[in-house]
């Protein structure tokens, strides 16, 4: 039984372990053919958020209680692991926990922090829309798109405007 | 006397006193009528409740009378120092609507609309763009279920009446119970139900856009021969705007509607630049937001905005959610698209999670 359970995890360990384990220092060769894939290097951007958040908490955000109470319960459900005894530093911990997270209920995403000079909610009036044929065909802030999109189903004052360019294929 | 007071609704001015009077008299009539005709039915229930259902009735006759009447008029868009008339002419034959609505300052742009397809003309490209959709627009009103309304609206019906295009009607308020929605002033034709002018209010009671009808035709004056564009589109190019229909929540998406809000589409649109765009529409029966999911790419030049932004009425947030680039788009407080946006999750579904895992194995 235990050494069934052993097996199951070193499979699912494998490569994302070895980047972790790489990270802290420790001997993992052969990671770094497979970090040319697209996939690599995403898991490698993604240990390294994780690292640097574990280690600064102002770069982490708070998960929502929605996404808190969803991870308990599927923690809850998950058939307990009976892991080897193994020599682990603080930051490795804190990683396989998070691994666990992640084949238990995948990551759930949140909107990054906007890091700016001013305040996210202080609201930046754009060009309002013009009448002329300059204006409208220099507006660069790229949301005409996205305006147009919207007002196909907006409601009373869903106003067919002027602003309005092809966005179908071409 | 109506000019001293601009920010009021036009008044007779000579006729102001005859005018209140009448207002008073018809009132009077219409509150008896509608006593008459649903007192059995709101007997029933309590009062209050009763009068809300025959105001959500109210404005689903409204919508019913922009989609039923024949009508042709012009009418003008005012936001912020913009100004936009267009005309409009809408006919019921026996094959359903049809309608042709012409925007007549700036470049000239055409929508002919025949029920749920629509074609814009847009001549400087000789371009016919189709669209199979049905959106309600002025003079159309509701978007959603107006069951709801009264639990995120305090709506009540004035009893003077106003003027607007030569015509009475009747003004209705909307206020919203929350921050999160904007409010609105309705004028709706004493005679037909149909709405004559519409106001978006802020929290501070502020015209945030107004739409309203300058002259109007009705029924039997209405002439079926503005229904054809002046635009011979023969040689024209055509395009359909491709869109299918998707289910974010399928796709991982936790996306958490303001209060009231109910999802009314899905669907993945082509943009201008490249990789197809999911948009969901959230709706609370009056108001709209979208919200526009895409691949994030940091080498496009034409990134939406990061965070709030305002576009004439219309507010916009953008963020981004791992390696995706959500913008919400609506016209509602800024604030409820951020919340929006910040409490938006992006849950990778089990296939995608086990990719990168099959990539490291080789």
């Amino acid at each position: 039984m235990q050494t069934a359970a052993k097996s199951v995890e070193i499979a699912e360990s494998s490569w994302e372990e070895s980047v972790s384990a790489w990270m802290d220092g420790e001997d993992s060769d052969d990671i770094f053919p497979s970090l040319l894939s697209k996939e690599g290097r995403q898991t490698w951007d993604t240990y390294h958020l994780i690292g640097d958040s574990l280690r600064n908490a102002d770069l982490a955000l708070t998960p929502s209680a929605a996404f808190q109470a969803r991870l308990a319960r599927a923690l809850d459900a998950e058939l307990p692991i009976v892991a080897a005894p193994r020599r682990r530093s603080p930051l490795r911990m804190g990683l396989s926990g998070l691994a666990v997270a992640a084949a238990v209920a995948t990551v759930a995403w949140v909107a990054q922090p906007y890091v700016t000079g001013t305040p996210a909610t202080e609201v930046r009036v754009l060009a309002d829309a013009s009448l002329s044929a300059s204006a409208s065909a220099s507006d660069d802030s790229g949301l005409r798109d996205y305006l147009e999109a919207h007002r196909q189903m907006a409601g009373p004052s869903a106003v067919r405007q002027v602003s309005f360019e092809v966005g179908a294929g071409r | 006397m109506a000019l001293v007071l601009p920010s009021r609704w036009p008044v007779l001015g000579r006729a102001a006193s005859w005018q209140a009077h009448r207002a008073g008299w018809f009132a009077a009539t219409l509150l008896t009528a509608f006593l008459a005709a649903h007192g059995p039915a709101s007997a029933a229930d309590a009062p209050a409740a009763g009068q809300a259902e025959d105001i959500v009735q109210l404005l689903t006759r409204i919508q019913q009378a922009a989609r039923k009447q024949d009508y042709a008029g012009v009418f003008m868009y005012q936001q912020g120092d913009m100004i936009q008339s267009s005309r409009l002419v809408h006919v019921v034959d026996g094959t359903g609507e049809r309608e042709r609505l012409e925007i007549l300052d700036g470049q000239p742009r055409e929508y002919l609309r025949h029920n749920e397809d629509v074609q814009c003309l847009i001549p400087e490209r000789k371009t016919v763009l189709l669209e199979r959709r049905r959106g309600d627009r002025f003079p159309g009103l509701l978007l959603g279920d107006p069951a709801h309304l009264s639990e995120h609206y305090k709506i009540r019906a004035e009893s003077a009446l106003h003027r607007v295009a030569g015509r009475e009607c009747r003004l209705i308020t909307i206020e919203p119970l929350d921050k999160l929605r904007y409010g609105y002033r309705l004028c709706a034709d004493v005679e037909t139900n149909l709405l004559l002018k519409a106001q978006t209010l802020n929290a501070a009671r502020g015209v945030v856009e107004q739409v309203s009808f300058s002259s109007l035709r009705l029924g039997s004056d209405v002439d079926p021969q503005a229904l054809s564009s002046h635009w011979n589109t023969r040689d024209w190019k055509v395009l359909e705007a491709a869109m299918k229909n998707v289910d974010l929540a399928a796709q991982g998406w936790r996306i958490p509607a303001p209060k009231g809000f109910k999802p009314i589409m899905q669907v993945s649109r082509a943009m201008k630049r490249g990789s197809p765009v999911s948009q969901m529409v959230l709706s609370d029966g009056l108001a709209a937001i979208s919200v526009f999911i895409e691949p994030y790419d940091s080498q496009r030049d034409h990134q939406p905005p990061h965070g709030a932004a305002q576009r004439g009425a219309i507010n916009v947030y953008g963020t981004r959610i791992a390696d995706f680039w959500l913008t919400a788009v609506g016209e509602v407080p800024a604030a409820t698209l951020e919340q929006l946006a910040q409490a938006t999750e992006y849950v990778p579904p089990a296939p995608a999670a086990a990719a990168p895992a099959e990539g490291g194995a080789k």
